[in-house]
């Protein structure tokens, strides 16, 4: 069996891994299991079995594949410096080319194309809206229960692409704000947050009109070609930004890894940073309020933030210039069981993921938890009780200083 | 019913698994041998492994028993179509005495979970091997692990009180117990070590050690790694046993360095990383000793960390190391050897020279306090006849440390990969005793046979000519 796409694990990345084991306890769904083809290193076992010609890529290795929750943790943990999550998104990506018609062709379509339009993304969000008004959420199940758990999306639905903010004296710089699939959609105050908070800094803040969705989910689904189209569309709407801006942790985690997909990737990567980073940096630089106060605050790291960019300082000294001491809920940052459209796919072993947070978040007794990346917060919202609050810390920041 | 059907009916459908990949998933631990069972199972009470050894006895199908696999040895890896009991999800802490200072665990916890489990009572888990974060305390068991702080603590061995063992006929039996000295053979010593070959252990009554109240990690730094070698041998000579005595040479600062960032100094030719702990007057007393006796033999700096995260992070770096060394070359081959440490500094010289021989590159981390090396080859496997070289290496530096009057394995087991060289520390009469030891509990030898004594290790396996 040979691979058939540019982004199959390669041999040196497949060679980069020593078995050492180190990064099993790391992996949610080893630490759920107990087994093997669950863990990283089974895994990539499973790669180079079906690299090397020794197993088929048949339903079991996607199987094995698909379980997977890309969280990343697993390099954190992983002496041997292996870059796990890009080697996964390959291997899914030679599951889509060989098997077109496996039963994760729907989340494909869904992630790979729909989403970068965001006339379709608008009108079904404005569905889930109105599902949300109607109080058919409330009552469903799955699916329907995690829309509960969104924030009311607002019709008709916004977008920042093609808008500029400017701050209240001369602009001290520019950066441009990707606007996102379901940010501007589901999520808007936090863009709203994000830009104020940018303004008051002095930054001149531009969403460039032809950007599009980043590509994280079509990359985490094997929709390889589609990530690889939807990265060249941005490569070139951000050409010429020294710095972009993203608030999202799953999509600043995939636009740094940009090198990857596009021909001009590499100097987009270089120029991304994430919000809780920039934010945090502007702290640093003196050129925003801070706060005084103890107001205790749970602090959930998502994956993408702590793991796959080591982003673990940023939120917390954000949320303690909101005037807030930042708790810490979970000491090894295990994913709390979102990861991204996982808690769709995979709705038990999420919940099994989602319980165990809402169990620390328990036992850290804490009444609010600052989670600065959207899927988690609806994963948590889903899974704590109502008397608990789940915020973004940047919106957070922004709530004690407008 | 085929014993597919079987263990199905037993443990359902995905607690066994047949597949290809999924045996070729299990075909390794972390080191050098690999070999892919027939069937895996992931067993989740006692009941149920006497269950699975008694189907596998019935089908006279051989079994491994598995815990993380992150042994180096191949202890756990599988030998032609065994059977494959996997025991991490037998992962629970049953009991914790806080008086009595023990704790009843499954096989398949992981060693850091009891520790961290015991966060804030004041206690933890001893044995500490640099795998600890993943490997499992049956694993630890069954191959006596060590680790730096056994120089200080014993190895496993010394914290395991009683174990719970399912015999090769399918028999739960009870061995040892919380009493200090337990009538009769000591039967608990003998499985602890035994690496499966003797049965599968189901439980353990573990001891308990209690946190020091003071400690005190210090990092010195040496242009010579002589010196370095020379400093270990003399804390020990100078009657002192600190709680850890490591070093590590030039590469292995480097490429740990890579991925910890913890500051380590990369222009030193080699480091000793040493600990003491105990009350306050005596911890600082023996760091001063430690310290005289390391500027005696020039060392360039000694650090003391300043705080338990600074702490945290040199011992996260010391046991990274057999990972870092990934970043150097794709493959690493890893010795266990133990001597002598009054024959330390020639020991460590001649290894050098050995690796300069045969052209290989050569890493060396290891617990200077009781002369355990662990020379680390690393290698690209896939350049033709490389293998081969490294390997000839290894068992070349392993004779050398025997000759001196050292040992193959300090703390890694035999498995599969030191097997056959154990007729370099043990007579005839030596290994058939080990033989006798291993029909009486396993006289189908169905328990992880091929392991630990090397064919015709007993007399009557040998031609009578």
């Amino acid at each position: 069996m040979a691979w058939v796409t540019d982004w199959a694990p390669t041999a040196d990345e497949l060679n980069s891994c020593i078995d050492c084991g180190l990064c099993l306890p790391a992996c949610p769904t080893f630490r759920l299991t107990g087994d093997e083809s669950a863990s990283p290193r089974g895994r990539i076992a499973a790669m180079r079995a079906v690299a090397g010609g020794r197993a088929p890529l048949d339903g079991r290795f996607a199987e094995i594949m698909d379980l997977c929750l890309q969280c990343r943790a697993c390099e954190t943990a992983c002496p041997s410096l292996v870059p796990f999550g890009r080697m996964m998104e390959g291997a899914r990506g030679e599951v889509a080319a060989h098997r077109p018609d496996a039963p994760t062709i729907g989340r494909r379509v869904l992630f790979g194309r729909l989403i970068g339009s965001r006339v379709l993304v608008a009108l079904a969000s404005a569905a889930v809206g109105l599902a949300q008004r109607a109080g058919l959420a409330s009552v469903g199940s799955g699916p329907l229960r995690k829309a509960a758990a969104l924030r009311p999306i607002p019709i008709p639905v916004p977008t920042a692409a093609g808008r500029e903010w400017l701050p209240d004296g001369t602009p001290i710089g520019t950066v441009a704000l990707l606007s996102g699939c379901v940010m501007d959609a589901w999520y808007s105050q936090t863009h709203i947050a994000v830009i104020q908070v940018l303004r008051t800094a002095g930054y001149r803040v531009v969403a460039p009109p032809n950007q599009t969705c980043c590509g994280a989910l079509a990359a985490h689904e094997g929709a390889v070609y589609d990530a690889a189209r939807l990265a060249e569309r941005n490569a070139e709407a951000f050409e010429g930004y020294d710095r972009i801006v993203v608030d999202s942790a799953g999509c600043s985690a995939h636009m740094k890894g940009y090198r990857h997909w596009a021909d001009g990737g590499a100097k987009v990567a270089d120029r991304v940073v994430d919000a809780n980073e920039f934010v945090a940096q502007l702290l640093t630089e003196g050129l925003l309020p801070v706060i005084e106060g103890d107001v205790p605050i749970g602090i959930q790291d998502p994956c993408h933030l702590r793991h796959a960019q080591r982003i673990v300082e940023a939120p917390r000294a954000i949320l303690g210039a909101a005037g807030c001491v930042p708790i810490e809920i979970d000491p090894a940052g295990m994913c709390c069981g979102a990861a991204g459209a996982y808690q769709l796919t995979h709705p038990d072993v999420s919940d099994q993921l989602g319980r165990i947070k809402a169990d620390q978040i328990a036992g850290a007794g804490v009444a609010v938890v600052a989670s600065p990346n959207p899927g988690c917060e609806m994963q948590l919202r889903a899974h704590v009780p109502p008397d608990v609050e789940v915020v973004h810390p940047i919106e957070v920041y922004w709530d004690k200083i407008k | 019913m085929d014993a597919t059907a079987r263990l199905i009916e037993l443990l359902g459908v995905d607690r066994v698994r047949t597949e290809p990949i999924d045996r070729m998933v299990y075909a390794k631990d972390s080191g050098v041998t690999a070999g892919e069972p027939a069937i895996v199972v992931l067993p989740e009470t006692t009941a149920e492994v006497a269950a699975v050894v008694r189907i596998a006895a019935a089908f006279d199908m051989p079994i491994v028993a598995r815990g993380a696999g992150t042994g180096l040895a191949g202890g756990a890896v599988a030998c032609p179509g065994a059977l494959l009991v996997v025991l991490t999800r037998m992962n629970q802490i049953v009991m914790v005495d806080e008086v009595g200072r023990t704790a009843l665990v499954g096989p398949g916890l992981i060693n850091l979970d009891l520790s961290h489990a015991l966060v804030g009572r004041n206690l933890h888990f001893a044995p500490d091997p640099s795998s600890q974060q993943a490997s499992t305390i049956g694993g630890n068991a069954a191959t006596n692990a060590g680790g730096p702080h056994c120089l200080a603590e014993g190895s496993t061995v010394a914290h395991v009180l009683g174990v719970e063992v399912v015999s090769a006929d399918g028999e739960i039996l009870m061995l040892g117990g919380a009493a200090p000295d337990p009538p009769g053979y000591d039967l608990r010593g003998l499985m602890v070590g035994s690496e499966g070959t003797l049965g599968i252990v189901t439980q353990l009554l573990v001891r308990l050690t209690e946190n020091p109240p003071q400690t005190v990690t210090m990092l010195i730094a040496f242009d010579d790694i002589n010196d370095a070698a020379r400093t270990g041998s003399d804390i020990i000579g100078a009657g002192l046993v600190p709680a850890a005595l490591e070093m590590m040479d030039h590469e292995m600062i480097v490429a740990i360095e890579n991925f910890v960032s913890a500051g380590l100094p990369v222009e030193a030719d080699a480091v000793l990383l040493a600990e003491v702990v105990g009350h306050a007057d005596g911890v600082a007393e023996e760091a001063g000793v430690i310290r005289s006796i390391a500027v005696r033999n020039r060392a360039t700096d000694v650090r003391v960390a300043s705080d338990e995260d600074e702490r945290a992070l040199l011992w996260k770096g010391r046991k990274s190391a057999f990972g870092a060394i990934a970043q150097a070359a794709p493959d690493y081959y890893l010795n266990d050897t133990v001597v002598p440490r009054t024959r330390f500094v020639d020991v460590l010289g001649e290894i050098y020279a050995i690796a300069d021989r045969y052209g290989i590159r050569l890493m060396n981390v290891f617990h200077a306090g009781d002369g355990n090396l662990h020379p680390l080859v690393s290698y690209d496997a896939s350049q033709p006849g490389m293998t081969d070289i490294v390997v000839e290496a290894a068992h070349e530096m392993v004779c050398v440390a025997v000759a001196a009057g050292g040992t193959l394995s300090g703390e890694h087991g035999i498995g599969l990969e030191k097997r056959d060289l154990m007729d370099q520390v043990f007579t005839d009469v030596d290994l058939d005793a080990q033989a006798r030891i291993s029909q009486a509990f396993d006289p189908a030898r169905r328990m992880n046979p091929g392991k630990v004594l090397p064919d015709g290790a007993r007399c009557f396996d040998r031609p009578s000519s």
